[in-house]
């Protein structure tokens, strides 16, 4: 066949041109995408940061200050590898502490409520976690699993009795200090052994005192500053800044990747000089949609008052559970896949039936996931049109086929000699999973998790058919109340006519959601790099 | 070892507790299966109730598909011609495309490129499809616009069609790319060996041995078009159309078309309380493109399977 087509145009003639022609013609294919995507991309960005406003000198001074030394560190980060991975882990860390602090801040304040909290985690949270470390320290005690299983089943029961007393404590002692009880301190503890015992750098007792110092004495700073109150300041501190300062002090304390500071310093220094250069002078800067005003009020009939605030509460609050459902059923259904399922018999047709049922819920287009939704949950269960529980159960059920499909993936890369050695030691299953396939598997399972609730993150047509609103003036108030979401929003948006709305509002909607979802990715790839890295 | 130890093996309510863990991750991977239980019960039920309002005649072979305003008409036709088009403009987009992207990065890319290209790739398809939606109607359609001697509506298939097939892209070049990377070396060594070029061996042996998984791409990037939403939604417009004539199927691209997808979204957000013929063709919508998706499928995983050329 090959030969044939040389034959024809004569013997010994072969065109050169013809291959080179062709070989272009794939590479221009490869790019043509991805390249489309850019430009689109560079549109949205464009409008969001409301560049057309900007004289040619503030794009010079732009380029000068931002561009030129963020590609320099760019380019320096393929000499020195380390460096960009030392700079990625700042940006996710950061990135991420935010995301975390604002989903547990939503899932704590807004929708549960300091009180509800303080109750279920005196008795679901603590004694799980007691129970846990126990059983770490003391691994003959078998015991301990059915006595978590226990508090799992009735803690919440018991919680929900013991609702008035815990909410008259959490009245007498206030909410700040149940969020210095039960995020800081635990927060330290788990800071302790990070430094001490999983970085090795250095004191861990230290560092634990230092964290709740730090909590204990900013608060008269924090009194002072509105918008922040002192929940909020412990949620922080536990999510974003104690493992910020962690990752800071890990990075500054290795002389390579020390280098990777440049990267935020110079983009960090480059905005600050920029933005102080147009204020001082007459320069025209751009006018941005994508601000603070933006994150931070409510949807508004007027352009340049419209905020995406409440949505993205929404959209937070929804994930925030879609994640917990997720990650049990998908990591329970792969285990029983990989490790319980057997090869043959009655019950290997079953396992093979449900990996068959797997494989082609993931292609059942997402807006029929929306007709379950509405027909299961909305209709039949009576959960409500178009609250935060609706969504996060339609949500779970779309996605569900991906996280297990890539929790599989995760299980079945733990070499079979380590399974093999746990059960020589005279370890049962159960003890083997435990202990040798999950804790290998975590990082593969995290990895997977979050890049499908960044699909999720993103969903619009299921949302629409279960009820979500397009347009919430304020945020969920409980999993039971009505929400918007992010997606939801850019679509109510993106059907109003004026260009201020089009160019502008939607754009930042847009850059809002890549934001996040950017940030979400790159926690994946850091978790994948570091895992491939431990394979090795 | 001292006599005193236990070698009966017998483990008290260790036993108990292991079929425990059993059972309930069986139970976790059971959800599945009953998410598609749930998903068959929920959409038959209604379609039945909907088949005995409207005649199934009138359902798939009606021109006409108006909900809103009486009298009510819910005929399929124009919703699947819509799906159709704008598909075969995404396939016309994401086929050639994606199997070019596909040889390259098996035939030709160096290992660097290809480390660079595949995850850039991914982004394609990692993009939320309201803001493609976003991208086609804002920045796509007045770009095409422009071109002198098209007419263009504010809602068309033409920009909702490209956009979806620049989104599909990575399904067609990562399946395609794996089939072609199981092609053997020898195979191409041999051809070499015949006096074959680069060029030959990529097109007349890679293509044609790696042919099913490239066809089974094809199909599961179709069928991911079909049941696409938010792109149509927000670009394509909300009006059934059916072309009576040949002109007129040119002219579907130009103007505004309704999908099935859209359509549903249509029924959606006018009326979730239940109770209404409208509600329950939401539903019998829904099952026709959960069949012909499902349907798809099965078709790309019998094709990849079947005709499966195996090199051991």
């Amino acid at each position: 066949m090959a030969t044939d087509t040389t034959t024809e145009s004569g013997f010994g003639t072969v065109s050169r041109t013809k291959g080179i022609v062709f070989e272009y013609l794939t590479l221009a294919s490869s790019v043509a995408g991805i390249l489309a995507l850019s430009v689109l991309l560079g549109y949205v960005f464009w409008d969001a940061f409301g560049m057309e406003s900007a004289e040619i000198a503030w794009y010079g001074a732009f380029a000068l200050l931002v561009v030129v030394p963020v590609l320099a560190f760019v380019a320096y980060t393929q000499r020195n590898p380390v460096a960009g991975e030392a700079a990625l882990e700042l940006f996710s860390t950061t990135m991420g502490g935010i995301l975390g602090g604002l989903g547990t801040v939503t899932i704590l304040e807004v929708v549960t409520g300091a009180d509800i909290w303080f109750g279920y985690f005196v008795t679901v949270v603590a004694p799980l976690c007691a129970l846990y470390l126990y059983g770490r320290s003391q691994p003959n005690a078998s015991w301990v699993g059915l006595a978590m299983l226990g508090f799992l089943v009735l803690g919440p029961p018991i919680g929900t009795a013991l609702l008035p007393i815990t909410t008259t404590i959490v009245a007498l002692i206030g909410g700040p200090f149940v969020y210095l009880f039960t995020l800081t301190i635990p927060g330290a503890l788990v800071l302790r052994y990070v430094v001490e015992d999983y970085l090795e750098l250095g004191d861990g007792d230290l560092t634990a005192g230092v964290m709740v110092a730090v909590a204990l004495l900013a608060v008269p700073l924090v009194d002072r500053l509105p918008l922040v109150s002192r929940s909020v300041w412990a949620i922080f501190l536990t999510t974003l800044f104690a493992p910020l300062a962690v990752v800071v002090w890990k990075n500054l304390a290795d002389r390579e990747r020390r280098a990777g500071f440049a990267g935020p310093g110079v983009f960090a220094a480059g905005i600050g000089v920029l933005l102080v250069v147009t204020d001082r002078t007459a320069l025209n800067g751009p006018t941005p949609w994508f601000d603070w005003q933006y994150v931070t009020t409510s949807p508004s009939r007027f352009a340049d008052q419209a905020g995406l605030y409440p949505a993205i509460i929404g959209s937070v609050g929804i994930i925030v559970l879609v994640a917990l459902i997720t990650m049990l059923l998908g990591v329970g259904a792969a285990v029983f896949l990989e490790e319980y399922a057997p090869d043959s018999g009655l019950g290997g047709a079953v396992a093979r039936f449900i990996r068959i049922n797997i494989s082609n819920l993931a292609g059942v287009p997402s807006v029929v996931y929306g007709l379950l939704g509405l027909a299961v949950f909305v209709n039949l269960a009576n959960l409500g049109v178009g609250t935060v529980i609706t969504a996060a159960f339609t949500l779970s059920l779309l996605i569900l086929p991906i996280v297990i499909i890539s929790a599989r993936e995760a299980i079945r890369a733990v070499p079979d000699s380590l399974r093999q050695a746990s059960y020589g030691m005279g370890a049962t299953r159960w003890q083997t999973i435990r202990n040798v396939v999950l804790p290998r598997a975590i990082p593969g399972i995290l990895t997977g998790t979050i890049l499908a609730l960044g699909r999720a993150i993103g969903e619009t047509a299921p949302l629409i058919m279960i009820g979500v609103a397009t347009t919430a003036f304020s945020p969920p108030e409980g999993i039971f109340s009505k929400t918007s979401a992010m997606p939801m929003q850019i679509f109510a948006w993106s059907s109003f006519p004026s260009q201020e709305f089009q160019h502008g509002v939607v754009a930042a909607g847009v850059v809002t959601l890549l934001v996040v979802l950017l940030t979400m990715n790159s926690i994946a790839i850091l978790l994948r790099n570091k895992f491939e890295q431990e394979e090795l | 070892m001292s006599n005193t130890t236990d070698l009966t093996g017998d483990r008290g309510f260790q036993d108990i507790r292991e079929s425990m863990y059993t059972v309930v991750f069986f139970l976790c991977a059971a959800v599945s299966v009953i998410t598609t239980a749930g998903i068959i019960v929920a959409l038959i039920l209604p379609t039945i109730t909907f088949l005995g309002e409207v005649p199934m005649s009138e359902f798939f072979l009606g021109t006409q598909f108006s909900p809103a305003i009486q009298p009510t008409v819910f005929g399929v036709l124009p919703l699947a011609f819509g799906t159709l088009l704008i598909t075969f403009g995404a396939a016309m987009v994401a086929i050639p495309i994606g199997t070019l992207t596909a040889l390259y990065l098996s035939e030709y890319a160096s290992e660097s490129r290809r480390a660079v290209l595949k995850p850039l790739l991914e982004i394609l398809a990692g993009v939320p499809t309201v803001v493609y939606g976003y991208f086609a109607l804002v920045y796509v359609t007045p770009l095409l616009d422009a071109i002198p001697g098209l007419e263009l509506g504010t809602f068309n298939a033409l920009s909702a069609s490209l956009v979806m097939g620049i989104m599909i892209i990575p399904m067609v070049s990562s399946i395609s790319e794996d089939s072609m990377n199981a092609v053997p070396d020898s195979v191409r060594n041999a051809a070499y060996g015949l006096g074959a070029t680069k060029y030959d061996v990529s097109v007349g042996v890679v293509v044609p041995s790696a042919l099913s998984g490239i066809a089974s791409s094809f199909i599961l990037a179709l069928s991911r078009a079909i049941g696409e939403t938010m792109i149509v939604v927000v670009a394509a417009g909300q009006t059934a159309r059916f072309p009576e004539t040949t002109s007129g199927l040119l002219n579907s691209f130009f103007v505004s078309t309704q999908t099935m997808t859209s359509a549903m979204v249509q029924l959606g957000t006018s009326d979730l309380a239940g109770g209404t013929t409208a509600y329950r063709a939401l539903f019998a919508i829904g099952l026709t493109l959960f069949v012909m998706t499902l349907v798809l499928n099965l078709v790309s995983d019998a094709i990849a399977a079947r005709f499966r050329e195996d090199y051991d």
